[in-house]
């Protein structure tokens, strides 16, 4: 079945700090995902789905069914680790990224793959029959409502998030691949918290509120009924600038490598990160990492403060600490004088 | 492979007891294990996982939660079966890991009982499967490295009893380390492949470091003194059991082996101590002693005085600013736990504080310090005893995890495919050949059995009317609340609250599990006027009754906070006194638990909270000063 129309993701009027967050997660997809926060109908699920049509295109094995990088001989599946070793050469074929769904009532066999049935009845033996998380190598996993996902769930999310692997030892079938996939999750707060295990597994995080200006509600009732009215006019309205900032993606990605860090701004995110008593190191690494993909994405190849500050800004918010009868906010003029 | 994009053990910076605690478990697999217990981010998983690059002839074999019992233990391999008609034993993980290493992320989400079957089958030293039709004995020794993250709960203490060592990674707190960290990760990030080759010299070295300890291992004798000191030492921490000893006297070995020496030194075994002797320590027996129990007498004061100041409070009444945020408000600690454990005189069970053996162990740490040895763990002791509360329930809808297939009873609903696979394949080449490899028979179906994890559902009914204290009770409930929800994600609680004053009771908070909506609602709160008592039964018991009905595998709880001093007129002109006990006996004939926790201070006592308790069939707390921590407590007692 093929999904119907996408509502162009440059339409989508405002939200720039989720807009912003995504399209950095596209870029540098080492940055561990981003959690979306906020009410209903703040256009959380749209901006995602909207992303599909951004998704670089890349280099994947031929009939791989965890989509294996033929240039990264660390991280190929079982399967093509033997044909690597054989010598022959991969057969390459080019693939877009992909938004792969985990629908909340997903039970724990299809997320992780299980045993194949069917090959079992037939031929008498066992064959693996991949999951979710197999579809989510190298493609964006996206979570609608994560905070309402089974615990069980959520922990073997956790396992392979935390080693870029999944291991898959249940029902007769063991079983290991890679799962490195950009996760993407929203969530209303309103209807329960999510584990702090897994809000840490977060790179980025925003919040997104409905526009309160009515000019810009307006724009958006607008833009809505234009493309219900005739989706196909709309997004051939938008052609032009979809492909604009997906050009500017490519550069950015390609950029990445090249951008380089001073060591006073790291040594200022080392502190921050002390000062504010954050858990472990990965607040600092995740800091960093985004400010380069900034840089990158900014056409630049050297690290400026601000690049630091826009990423202090979307990675440590959730990362404080939070204590009865406070807001998890950040005090951000705190950051701000630190990193003036 | 993918495998092998591992971060280099040489190349992590700082963490220097940590990395020792983990060359040790290499070295030696007499020291029976290592939990490394550290908070988000502080490379415990990158620790563990870059251990492999170490040991060229041995595998670390990752256990992940989702195991299934037949794959721990072992089953009955279903190709061998089809094709031959024999029954062969497929290894499970425990038999592919002798003379290996298992590695478990996350130890304190494995289910326990798997958890313990892997560290026992280690301690027997042999693995002894009856399942599927075979019997399977094989001798087993394997290494198990663990991580935890004490924030999702922590492990009861005879788990941890059964790792010989334990070792808490903390963050690195040096500026220019923490710069050296980031440096590295982004370098590893960039470039994999040159970053291996750079650290491979260094992770070589690690290596044949390793490989020479084992040599010299067997080659360092433990003294008489040795042993004496051994001892010694766990003596004086009260440990359980004798296999402290053996578990100290193994690691200092391992340490004594990793510095080159053939001999013991009492500073192996003080520096073993650190890492063996902490998650096992016990309270002395004199201290526990120190605990007594009050029993409160009873107030058996037939008086009843007459109501009175109700009336005026009415006129008094006003409405509470917003509680000013009460952020010095550490959990509620060790200290503050003791003082409520003189307050509260649990009347139904007066001895089961005493003997409970999570009360004794929330002492342990905050008493009973060596030097030196600093374990997190003490810190929030409250917080972890009660996480390992969360109730497990076998499920019949089709959530939760698959932990193992039965013989259906009656229709099957959520077949498992696997068990009936294994359950009908013995029988393959008997049967009559159909298109398919296997032949399926009704009586080889099996069934899911499923487990779900979840929490409690506590109700606080709270008495705002304008007796005395009722803004200091909301305020505590209040407190507890908050707590409670922030640690939602822990123990999966959902907490609600109503109040009851002058003649109604209102839900201030519908019953939920955020933070959010709890801060939105419970920002103001009434207080002042009459006590309909009767009324804020019925509304709990209609509330609870439809939280049974959304979800029936809830045991929703009801804790009433009031002083008891019911006195809103019944509609009908009845006594509300009365009202209310017929209302607590339609409570507990709804099979409802309850809690009453009673603040009446007045020097002359009605002791109507407790005839309320007594027709409900609830636990009763009577309490002088009302405080969060206390219904903390209280709510932690339930749960047990």
């Amino acid at each position: 079945m093929k999904r119907t129309a996408v509502y162009p993701f440059t339409a989508i009027v405002g939200q720039n700090d989720m807009k912003l967050a995504l399209i950095l997660n596209i870029i540098n997809p080492a940055l561990g995902g981003v959690l979306i926060k906020g009410e209903k109908g703040t256009a959380k699920s749209t901006a995602v789905r909207a992303l599909a049509e951004l998704l670089p295109q890349m280099d994947v094995v031929h009939g791989c069914k965890f989509n294996c990088n033929p240039h990264e001989p660390h991280l190929l599946c079982d399967s093509c680790a033997q044909i690597y070793a054989s010598g022959t050469p991969f057969t390459i074929e080019k693939a877009k990224m992909r938004v792969v769904e985990l629908p909340v009532s997903a039970t724990e066999d299809r997320v992780v793959g299980t045993l194949d049935i069917e090959h079992a009845i037939k031929h008498g033996e066992k064959k693996f029959e991949a999951g979710i998380l197999a579809q989510a190598n190298r493609n964006i996993l996206y979570v609608d409502e994560i905070n309402l996902l089974d615990d069980h769930v959520v922990d073997v999310l956790l396992d392979a998030a935390a080693m870029g692997i999944n291991t898959v030892e249940r029902e007769g079938v063991s079983y290991s691949h890679p799962a490195r996939f950009v996760l993407v999750g929203t969530m209303n707060p309103e209807e329960g918290d999510i584990r702090p295990q897994l809000l840490d597994r977060f790179g980025l995080s925003v919040v997104v509120v409905g526009e309160h200006e009515p000019e810009q509600r307006v724009e958006v009732i607008k833009r809505r009924l234009a493309y219900e009215a005739d989706a196909d006019a709309f997004i051939a309205s938008y052609k032009d600038e979809q492909e604009k900032l997906a050009a500017r993606i490519m550069q950015a990605r390609s950029l990445l490598a090249q951008v380089t860090i001073a060591d006073d701004l790291l040594a200022k995110v080392a502190r921050l990160s002390i000062e504010l008593g954050v858990d472990g190191h990965r607040a600092d690494i995740t800091v960093i990492k985004t400010a380069l993909t900034l840089a990158a994405f900014n056409g630049r190849q050297q690290v400026e403060l601000e690049d630091v500050k826009g990423a202090a800004r979307l990675v440590l918010p959730h990362r404080m600490r939070r204590r009865p009868f406070e807001e998890g906010q950040l005090d951000w003029s705190k950051v701000e004088s630190f990193l003036a | 492979m993918f495998k092998q994009a591992i971060y280099p053990f040489a190349a992590i910076v700082g963490q220097e007891e940590v990395k020792q605690a983990v060359l040790a478990a290499l070295v030696n697999p007499q020291v029976g294990g290592l939990l490394i217990g550290g908070r988000k981010g502080t490379a415990k998983t990158t620790l563990v996982r870059s251990a492999q690059a170490l040991l060229p002839n041995q595998e670390i074999i990752n256990l992940p939660l989702n195991v299934t019992e037949d794959m721990l233990f072992g089953s009955i391999d279903i190709e061998q079966a089809v094709s031959k008609g024999e029954r062969k034993f497929l290894l499970g993980i425990m038999n592919r890991a002798d003379g290996q290493f298992i590695y478990i992320d996350e130890a304190n989400l494995l289910r326990q009982e798997l958890l313990l079957a892997v560290l026992d089958t280690n301690e027997a030293g042999f693995n002894h499967v009856e399942r599927d039709g075979i019997s399977y004995e094989q001798a087993v020794q394997y290494t198990v490295l663990a991580t935890m993250n004490p924030e999702e709960g922590t492990l009861s203490q005879p788990i941890l009893d059964r790792f010989g060592m334990y070792v808490d990674v903390q963050n690195e707190e040096r500026l220019e380390q923490r710069v050296e960290i980031i440096k590295r990760n982004i370098a590893f990030s960039r470039d994999m492949e040159h970053f291996q080759a750079v650290y491979a010299q260094a992770n070589a070295a690690l290596a044949l470091k390793i490989a020479q300890a084992r040599k010299l291992l067997p080659t360092i004798e433990f003294t008489a003194a040795m042993i004496k000191l051994a001892a010694q030492m766990c003596a004086q921490a009260f440990c359980a059991g004798h296999r402290a000893e053996l578990y100290l006297l193994e690691t200092a070995r391992a340490l004594a082996a990793l510095a080159g020496r053939n001999y013991l030194l009492p500073q192996d075994m003080d520096r073993a101590a650190v890492y063996v002797l902490p998650h096992r320590m016990r309270i002395p027996p004199e201290q526990e002693e120190n605990n007594p129990n009050q029993e409160q007498e009873e107030d058996t004061d037939s008086e009843v005085k007459e109501e009175q100041d109700n009336d005026s409070a009415d006129s008094a009444e006003h409405v509470t600013p917003p509680q000013s945020p009460d952020t010095e408000d550490a959990p509620p600690d060790a200290e503050g736990q003791q003082d409520g454990d003189n307050d509260i005189q649990p009347q139904q069970e007066p001895d089961k504080q005493q003997t409970a053996p999570e009360e004794e162990l929330a002492a342990i740490d905050r008493k009973f310090v060596l030097p030196k040895i600093v374990v997190e763990m003490g810190k929030n002791n409250l917080k972890r005893r009660g996480s390992g509360k969360r109730s497990i329930t076998r499920t019949d809808l089709k959530q939760g995890r698959y932990v193992r297939a039965e013989l259906p009873k009656g229709k099957v609903e959520d077949l498992a495919f696997d068990a009936t696979i294994r359950a009908a394949a013995p029988y393959q080449v008997l049967r009559v050949a159909n298109d398919c490899a296997l032949n399926i028979h009704k009586d080889d179906l099996r069934q899911k059995v499923r487990e779900k994890r979840i929490g409690n559902t506590f109700l606080f009914a709270v008495d705002a009317s304008g007796s005395m204290g009722a803004r200091k009770r909301m305020g505590a409930v209040k407190g507890a609340i908050f707590y409670m929800l922030q640690d939602a994600y822990q123990k999966r609680d959902r907490v609600g609250m109503l109040a009851f004053r002058r003649d109604r009771a209102e839900v201030l908070l519908p019953i939920t599990r955020s933070v959010d909506l709890a801060q939105k609602c419970l920002a103001e709160m009434s207080t002042g006027g009459k006590t309909p008592l009767a009324d804020a039964l019925a509304v709990s018991l209609q509330l609870l009754t439809r939280m049974n009905k959304q979800d029936s595998e809830m045991e929703p709880i009801l804790v009433l906070v009031t002083d008891g001093r019911a006195n809103a007129v019944e509609a009908d002109g009845g006594d509300p006194v009365a009202a209310a006990v017929k209302m607590a006996e339609r409570l507990r004939r709804a099979a409802i638990t309850s809690v009453v926790i009673d603040t009446e201070s007045d020097f002359i006592k009605l002791g109507i909270a407790k005839k309320i308790a007594q027709a409900m069939g609830a636990s009763y707390y009577s309490l002088q000063k009302l405080s969060k921590e206390q219904i903390l407590h209280i709510v932690r007692q339930i749960e047990k």
